[in-house]
């Protein structure tokens, strides 16, 4: 797993964050994973293809998902219904989008497919060939994690 | 209330449309989740979607003119992320058409717009006001 790869992603995560829940979220912990496992309440997986190819997972708890839908549309959510899942998703697949576009800075052209949003499922989604790499970040609001398995595309 | 002081880009005449809009966006939002019982409320609904649509029309169509007579060098560009936005509007729209406005699909759309209209007013359209900087014009 390449640093490049994860500080892609970590930086488009800054900048979407920033502009749509006005924090921006810190790095704490790191660490490899043998699994995509989703071990929060609401999980958002982008799957990658193109020169590098692999996936990416969001978990995020509820309590963090309800502050930000307040954050964003000034209203109380009391759930995570259709309204905050598909937003959940767009915010992700925004976040997909520009990871995308820092890594093609890299040469590096890749696309994602549109976001699959799982809710309160706990379960391992896949093995992964090679390890993924597993990021804690920490915001006022709450701590999530992004798990990425990436690999150079072969045939590509 | 969605809109936030930040999202300004410093041009009074569209900074006017963008809090218009986020206020017709948030209109359909509210009637969308409020408590009311849903088969109640489907008139207000299809109203307030009717209500915004058509000012994502005409802010749009302004917002282009304005960067014609600027001659804003992201013109075509922008008209395309302009072009994408009421494609995915009118996707959802064409989808309740032949489905019926049901409850967990408009709000899934509701949610999308949401993220939608922040994006590209927070990032895309700061663009103009950048350039409007630039040129040495009001900000």
């Amino acid at each position: 797993m390449r640093a490049e790869y994860v500080n892609s992603f970590y930086k488009a995560i800054k900048e979407v964050f920033e502009l749509m829940i006005d924090i921006v979220p810190q790095r704490s912990n790191m660490r490899m994973v043998d699994s995509l496992v989703s071990n929060k309440d609401a999980n958002v997986i982008l799957e990658v293809k193109g020169n590098l190819q692999g996936t990416i997972l969001f978990s995020f708890p509820q309590d963090m998902i309800l502050k930000m839908m307040k954050i964003m549309s000034g209203m109380d959510v009391d759930k995570i219904d259709s309204f905050a899942s598909s937003a959940l998703g767009e915010v992700a697949n925004i976040i997909g989008g520009n990871a995308l576009t820092n890594l093609a800075e890299q040469n590096y052209i890749c696309d994602i497919a549109p976001p699959q949003i799982f809710v309160g499922e706990h379960k391992a989604l896949s093995i992964v060939d090679e390890k993924a790499l597993q990021l804690t970040l920490t915001t006022p609001i709450g701590e999530f994690d992004i798990t990425i398995s990436l690999n150079e595309n072969q045939s590509e | 209330m969605m809109w936030k002081d930040k999202y300004k880009i410093g041009v009074e005449l569209i900074d006017q449309q963008h809090k218009e809009l986020f206020r017709r966006v948030s209109d359909f939002t509210e009637t969308i989740r409020n408590e009311q019982n849903w088969e109640d409320k489907l008139d207000k609904v299809k109203e307030t979607m009717v209500f915004m649509q058509e000012y994502v029309i005409a802010h749009f169509d302004a917002e282009e003119a304005y960067q014609e007579e600027i001659n804003y060098p992201d013109i075509e560009n922008h008209k395309e992320a302009h072009a994408k936005f009421k494609e995915g509007i009118n996707d959802y729209v064409k989808i309740f058409e032949e489905e019926g406005f049901n409850e967990a699909k408009i709000q899934e759309f509701g949610g999308r717009l949401m993220t939608w209209l922040i994006m590209h007013v927070g990032r895309t359209d700061q663009k103009i006001g950048e350039y409007v900087r630039s040129k040495g014009g009001q900000a």
